[in-house]
């Protein structure tokens, strides 16, 4: 397996953090999943890190190196994921159970099988055309499907962030299980939030990011999703793979799997975010305070003969 | 303004080759005290310890610093460089001089040149509005020349208030605590927002609605003109922004000053950032612009060191 990934999780202009991403590889398969906890509900971060915690967990147990059946694998980890969320509710007494959306995506035999619960999107683009991508479970989807509003309303619905289906929740949620694809060479799969995707249209998702430097495009692709957003923006998190057919050449970027061992199973998993709140960020080191002294020091007898 | 939640140094307490005399101020990030180093002269040393956390007690002189406070305790720190930082490089007789910075009792010192005087906030609480027109004059062109120096910099002071400007007994000003003062260049805006006092403060600088410039400062002395004239700064602009009660310089003090000053008060005093004057120098020279009938204000100093020893006299 050979691919190029790039991963990142932002703010936004939010307090705090409630995406949750991750990816993980063995030899012969990958998983990549992003979690959007619910803002409106309490702990939608927490839903998020459970979900993606959870899957992950699955993912590193099962795909040894693969995973045996996937349709299986991916409604499990789906559906323990929910009740995991459900658990955590009810341990800690909870006013609300926390809410997440959901998309994973694992790749084996290069194959791509996905599924998601609300509107965190998934995206395959091939040669610069969008091949398929997920069909949000929103109320202004529903209502495009229906003919009640054009495409252009649905952006602009005041019901746009309503959505029926999620993990956690009084309700089991309602999962899209996507047809299976057989990935071709220099194929872009792209997992993203709301937040990603909010403000841009498909072609424009597509130009920014199909470019033959994927981690060059990445950052620059949400740095724009970040500038429409502009003040409200909203935590922001992609996941964008480029795939590489099996004896095409690699570049130094590519990650290739053929070296690992059967048993090994590599994961990113971003760290728990801190609230923006939280305070400084940075330390300050003895050797920094004992830097900054000299210089201050040092202007003094420049400016001071 | 918090009680004091530190103890000061004890009087006649060794720092380094200082040797602490009296307390002189409290602020919010710090002590500042009256010295006299090894030769007898005085100098004022701030002493960096955050009053919102409690950190010496009586007696005591190295301050403790629970686990759950040294990252705040080492930010604020940073920010104190930021200050030294900003003073190190300026050198200007208008702009508080920076001596010495050093580390002693697990904090930070900074020490000054003392300067004799009072500050702008205390000439105006004593002659509230009384405070004549010749006199503002020759102290803010001063001022100017010391602030064209900071932007010179590319350095923000982003606090200028009375309080903060020093009126020396021969009746020169000095412009104090850079503890606001921002690097402009290099980051554009501010890293961390300072508390700022109402009043005094620009619109840009409340809501961040638009860029930091010179015209920022420009705003506070167009707001602690203002002060001199009415005794109290002008409305908050957070105020004025939602409503604006500001009553305009030129039609509030038209009988006791030129109209060339009010309008140039007023003209400070914009909301839009743009509408202000865009640089010290364009604020310098609308106030050197004189009525032919006025005489030259700032260069006729001679008799304004006795008018304001006569100010102090009367303390």
């Amino acid at each position: 397996m050979k691919f190029t990934i790039y991963q990142e999780s932002r703010i936004g202009k939010r307090r705090s953090n409630q995406d949750r991403i991750a990816y993980c590889y063995s030899r012969d398969a990958l998983l990549m999943v992003v979690a959007d906890g619910m803002g409106g509900h309490l702990y939608g971060e927490i839903a998020a890190q459970i979900a993606v915690q959870y899957i992950a967990k699955r993912f590193q147990r099962e795909a040894v190196p693969t995973v045996a059946d996937i349709p299986l694998f991916l409604s499990r980890a789906l559906i323990n994921a929910h009740h995991a969320i459900l658990d955590y509710a009810t341990e800690k007494a909870l006013d609300d159970i926390p809410r997440t959306t959901i998309v994973l995506c694992l790749i084996q035999e290069s194959t791509a099988h996905w599924a998601h619960a609300g509107d965190s999107r998934l995206y395959l683009i091939r040669e610069g055309n969008l091949k398929t991508r997920t069909r949000d479970h929103s109320r202004v989807q529903m209502m495009f499907e229906q003919g009640l509003i054009s495409a252009a309303a649905m952006r602009t619905h005041p019901d746009r962030n309503r959505l029926y289906s999620c993990l956690g929740g009084q309700d089991l949620p309602r999962i899209d299980f996507a047809r299976p694809m057989a990935l071709h060479h220099d194929d872009l799969l792209v997992l993203c939030s709301d937040g990603a995707w909010g403000h841009l249209q498909d072609h424009e998702l597509i130009a920014l990011l199909d470019r033959p430097d994927l981690l060059a495009a990445a950052p620059l692709f949400l740095d724009e999703a970040e500038l429409r957003g502009a003040a409200t923006c909203d935590n922001l998190s992609l996941i964008a793979l480029r795939w590489h057919a099996d004896g095409e050449p690699i570049q130094p970027t590519t990650v290739s799997t053929d070296t690992l061992g059967a048993q090994t199973v590599t994961s990113r998993l971003e760290p728990f975010p801190q609230p923006r709140s939280a305070g400084p960020a940075t330390e300050f080191s003895e050797s920094e305070i004992e830097q900054a002294i000299a210089e201050i020091n040092a202007a003094i007898h420049k400016y001071n003969p | 303004m918090p009680p004091q939640a530190n103890a000061p140094l004890p009087s006649g307490y060794q720092l380094d080759q200082y040797r602490i005399d009296r307390q002189l101020s409290l602020g919010g990030f710090s002590i500042v005290y009256l010295a006299y180093d090894a030769q007898g002269s005085a100098v004022a040393i701030k002493e960096y310890l955050p009053n919102a956390l409690d950190l010496r007690r009586d007696g005591q002189i190295e301050p403790v610093v629970l686990a759950e406070h040294e990252a705040a305790f080492r930010y604020g720190m940073k920010c104190f460089f930021e200050e030294g930082r900003a003073l190190a490089k300026l050198m200007h007789p208008n702009l508080v001089r920076v001596l010495n910075f050093f580390r002693a009792n697990g904090t930070v010192y900074m020490v000054m040149r003392f300067e004799r005087g009072r500050t702008l906030h205390d000439l105006i609480q004593k002659h509230r509005g009384a405070l004549r027109e010749r006199f503002i004059r020759g102290l803010f062109i001063r001022l100017l020349n010391g602030l064209r120096e900071v932007h010179a910099h590319k350095l923000l002071h982003l606090d200028i208030k009375p309080s903060n400007i020093y009126v020396r007994t021969d009746g020169t000003p000095v412009l104090l605590d850079f503890g606001a003062a921002r690097q402009t260049a290099v980051s554009g805006q501010p890293a961390l927002r300072a508390m700022y006092t109402p009043g005094f403060a620009s619109p840009e600088q409340l809501d961040r609605s638009a860029p930091l410039g010179p015209w920022t400062d420009i705003y506070s002395v167009g707001a602690s003109l203002y002060a001199c004239l009415g005794g109290s700064a002008p409305p908050p602009a957070s105020e004025r922004q939602r409503q604006d009660s500001y009553q305009p310089a030129a039609a509030a003090f038209a009988k006791d000053h030129s109209a060339q000053l009010l309008e140039t008060i007023d003209w400070c005093l914009q909301l839009d950032p743009l509408a202000r004057p865009q640089s010290v120098y364009a604020l310098q020279k609308a106030m050197a612009r004189c009525e032919p009938d006025q005489p030259v204000p700032g260069t006729l100093f001679t008799d304004l060191g006795a008018k304001i020893k006569a100010f102090i006299g009367r303390s």
